[in-house]
């Protein structure tokens, strides 16, 4: 079962945040823990880790803001 | 036994065992909210492990604990079922609370967690009631109440730390110093930064103790326990820690600085814990690994349970607010229920303050479960005099308390929830304010936020002292409105001593919380014939006092005089009206509402209440709602000036509806 990857809300307040920069490639094989990406929300950068083990597949440009609740990427088994 | 430690290795692989159950849900919830898998308000104990697991072996499930919204490991180590757990913080119909309290307001009585507030410090007065239960039935049993550093700024705490002091109540008030009270530090809010000196001030005994340090804290929190068990009452625990994550969401703290949160990392119990077992040789990497990996599977396996359970349905709205749901107001609500047979025993003469105490001795005879709780109701009888000698006839089951509201209603709450009948009273109905925090967030809503796991058998009992002048804006007010916008309380308002008798007993038996009002104008000035022994009103059942034909005024307390008073007057003038004394507030008799409008085609509510956004206005529109094409003239209320009460007689007697004003009002609708 695939797990996706959807922009968190970190904070109460939060209603929006920016995915800096993907740290693992489009495609690439992560474990769980490992820091997939750069995230910003309410003034405070933070890695977000592996929800799970598998193939990483990217579904969206880093550098943007995007709303809680996006889909942003999903990790399929490898 | 290791010799160092001092505690045996079975005690010590149960506590890493909790530290690492605690630890993987911890990393379960954050991977879960911040993978986006999860949607709910997290408040993390990154950092705060070590504090439960070290308390999980000294307590069963008989001791109880009340926790705070950040207390997911309180919850975990005291056996809370993770599967329903889960289900819980999502939302969904499985949850240990059906998904009503959610994560900030878990609940399992089975396990001894018994109420989780999302308001901080407001726990500690009902762990006292939880603890007086205990001891009031000859236990042993400890209550454990865990609130932040933060609570001991807080009112609340101050008053339940008093009341536990002078009652020796078997009560730990566990401070889990995180240094952070949400998002400002210690030196930020206080001055006081050594907490546990203030048990002092009560006359307890406080200790600080290294909630990260396991061992330390272990053997610390037996003596406390053991304190409070034998009986020598309550205990404060400071518990030095710190958080690592922030006040919600997920993560590390941005409230410390790089050096500090490594620093801090150091002392982090659950590595820290890990090494002191490996390297006394409690038990070897293997014997840890497979502890971490039991955690790991018994976390994973109860969020997808939890997954997979049903999100809980709208067609549970309106369940648990009360035990009958057809008590909730509704539109289009015409319930019938039974009057009160007419009584036909014996009857004695009594004034209404003698019929309350009628009652209350009554009830005390009934059921051993039912005590009292108020300022002065001991030996001096009570404020009201409604309790006279009671203390000499019921020994401890007569409580007179500190002048602590909150301590109060937190202590019958909390004695309420254990499954004792309390009857709290509030001297003034002004001083609800004082409480309105007991009542309004856990007294009325505990039924409905541990989704039917517990309920609040209580009655509150409160005086208002308006009509008679001279008692200033402070005590003269009524305040019935701030409860009945309050889902989960039944407000009775009685205007004779038959029915202050009557409805009183009534409410000291139902299963949700009551609140009697009693008008001080009523209390000694009427006298009636009043039934004697087990004598009760259904409450949400109205009373017509006067029939009439031409306007229903309804009312209730001592405005039923004002408007009898008011139908004399009117009679003389060939205006026939009906009084309909409502008698309770809420639950509303709507079938006895419509059926008197039904024939008099017009309704005056009159209420000594505050006219704007009062009771009268909302009985009034939905009689223009549901009787509409069938009036006469449009439903209107009639209350009390917007203005503080004043002083001066001369213009309190005007700013409430008095008889004169009353039939002026209905003079002017029948124009």
């Amino acid at each position: 079962m695939s797990t996706t990857l959807t922009i968190p809300k970190l904070q109460m307040s939060a209603t929006e945040g920016t995915l800096i920069e993907w740290l693992v490639e489009d495609g690439a094989v992560v474990e769980e823990g490992q820091p997939i990406y750069s995230f910003e929300t309410d003034k405070s950068v933070q890695d977000i880790e592996a929800p799970a083990a598998g193939k990483l597949t990217q579904k969206v440009a880093a550098g943007e803001t995007y709303p809680v609740g996006t889909e942003i990427g999903e990790i399929t088994p490898a | 036994m290791s010799q160092d430690l001092g505690i045996d290795n079975d005690t010590l692989r149960e506590i890493y065992t909790q530290v690492s159950r605690i630890h993987q849900v911890d990393r379960a919830i954050q991977a879960g909210l911040s993978s986006g898998k999860f949607q709910f308000t997290y408040w993390p104990l990154t950092g705060q492990e070590g504090i439960p697991a070290a308390i999980a072996p000294l307590v069963t499930n008989d001791d109880h604990m009340v926790t705070i919204y950040r207390g997911i490991h309180d919850q975990v180590a005291k056996g809370v079922p993770l599967k329903g757990l889960f289900a819980e913080a999502l939302g969904r119909i499985d949850g240990v609370n059906k998904g009503k309290g959610g994560s900030p307001h878990i609940s399992d009585p089975d396990s001894g967690s018994m109420l989780t507030t999302a308001i901080v410090g407001a726990g500690a007065p009902i762990a006292n009631g939880i603890a007086l239960a205990s001891k009031m039935r000859g236990t042993d049993a400890v209550t454990i109440v865990n609130f932040g550093d933060g609570a001991t700024s807080i009112g609340a705490v101050h008053e339940a730390m008093n009341l536990a002091g002078v009652w020796k109540l078997p009560v730990i008030f566990l401070c889990q110093n995180n240094q952070m009270g949400e998002y400002t530090r210690i030196p930020d809010y206080t001055a006081s930064t050594d907490f546990a000196s203030r048990a002092a001030g009560y006359g307890f005994r406080g200790v600080v103790l290294d909630g990260n340090d396991v061992v330390a804290f272990h053997k610390g929190m037996k003596e406390a326990i053991a304190d409070a068990r034998a009986g020598n009452g309550p205990v404060f625990v400071e518990a030095r820690t710190i958080r690592l994550g922030p006040h919600a969401g997920v993560g590390d703290t941005n409230h410390l600085s790089k050096e500090d949160l490594a620093a801090a990392k150091e002392t982090w119990p659950v590595p820290r814990t890990r090494k002191l077992l490996l390297d006394n040789g409690i038990c070897t990497e293997d014997e840890l690994a497979a502890i971490d990996a039991a955690a790991e599977a018994e976390v994973k396996e109860a969020i997808e349970w939890a997954l997979g359970c049903e999100p809980t349905g709208v067609e549970e709205m309106l369940l648990d607010v009360y035990a009958d749901p057809t008590v909730v107001p509704r539109r289009g609500q015409r319930d019938k229920r039974a009057a009160e047979e007419p009584f036909t025993g014996e009857k004695r003469e009594l004034p209404m303050f003698q019929a309350i105490q009628d009652a209350q001795e009554t009830a005390l005879e009934l059921d051993d479960s039912v005590i009292f709780l108020g300022e002065d109701i001991g030996e001096s009888g009570g404020v009201f005099r409604c309790f006279q000698g009671l203390q000499e006839k019921y020994g401890e089951r007569i409580r007179p308390t500190p002048i602590a509201e909150q301590a109060i209603m937190g202590a019958a709450t909390g004695a309420a929830i254990m499954g004792m009948r309390p009857v709290a009273e509030i001297m003034f109905c002004d001083f609800m304010g004082v409480c309105m925090d007991q009542i309004a967030n856990h007294t009325a809503k505990q039924r409905y936020m541990s989704g039917g796991r517990t309920h609040v058998p209580l009655t509150v009992r409160t005086v208002a002292g308006a009509g008679i002048g001279g008692f200033g804006a402070q005590h003269s007010q009524s305040t019935e409105a701030w409860l009945l916008h309050t889902p989960g309380l039944k407000v009775v308002y009685p205007s004779t001593p038959s029915e202050a008798k009557g409805l009183l007993l009534s409410c000291i038996f139902d299963d949700d919380p009551c609140v009697q009002y009693e008008s001080m104008m009523l209390t000694y000035a009427t006298s009636e014939e009043v039934p004697v022994g087990d004598y009760r009103i259904p409450i949400g059942v109205a009373k017509v006092k006067r029939e009439g034909a031409d306007i229903s005024l309804i009312t209730y307390g001592w405005q039923v005089m004002h408007c009898l008073n008011a139908a004399e007057e009117l009679a003389k003038e060939g205006i026939s009206a009906e009084v309909l004394d409502l008698r309770t507030l809420m639950p509303l008799d709507y079938d006895r509402i419509f059926a008197s409008v039904e024939k008099t085609g017009r309704a005056l509510v009159v209420h000594a209440a505050t006219e704007f956004c009062g009771l009268g206005a909302e009985i009034a529109c939905t009689l223009n709602d549901t009787l509409h094409g069938q009036l006469k003239a449009p439903a209107t209320r009639f209350g009390a000036a917007y203005a503080p009460i004043c002083f001066a007689k001369t213009i309190e007697t005007e700013q409430i509806p008095h008889a004169g004003t009353i039939a002026a009002r209905v003079r002017e609708m029948l124009k």
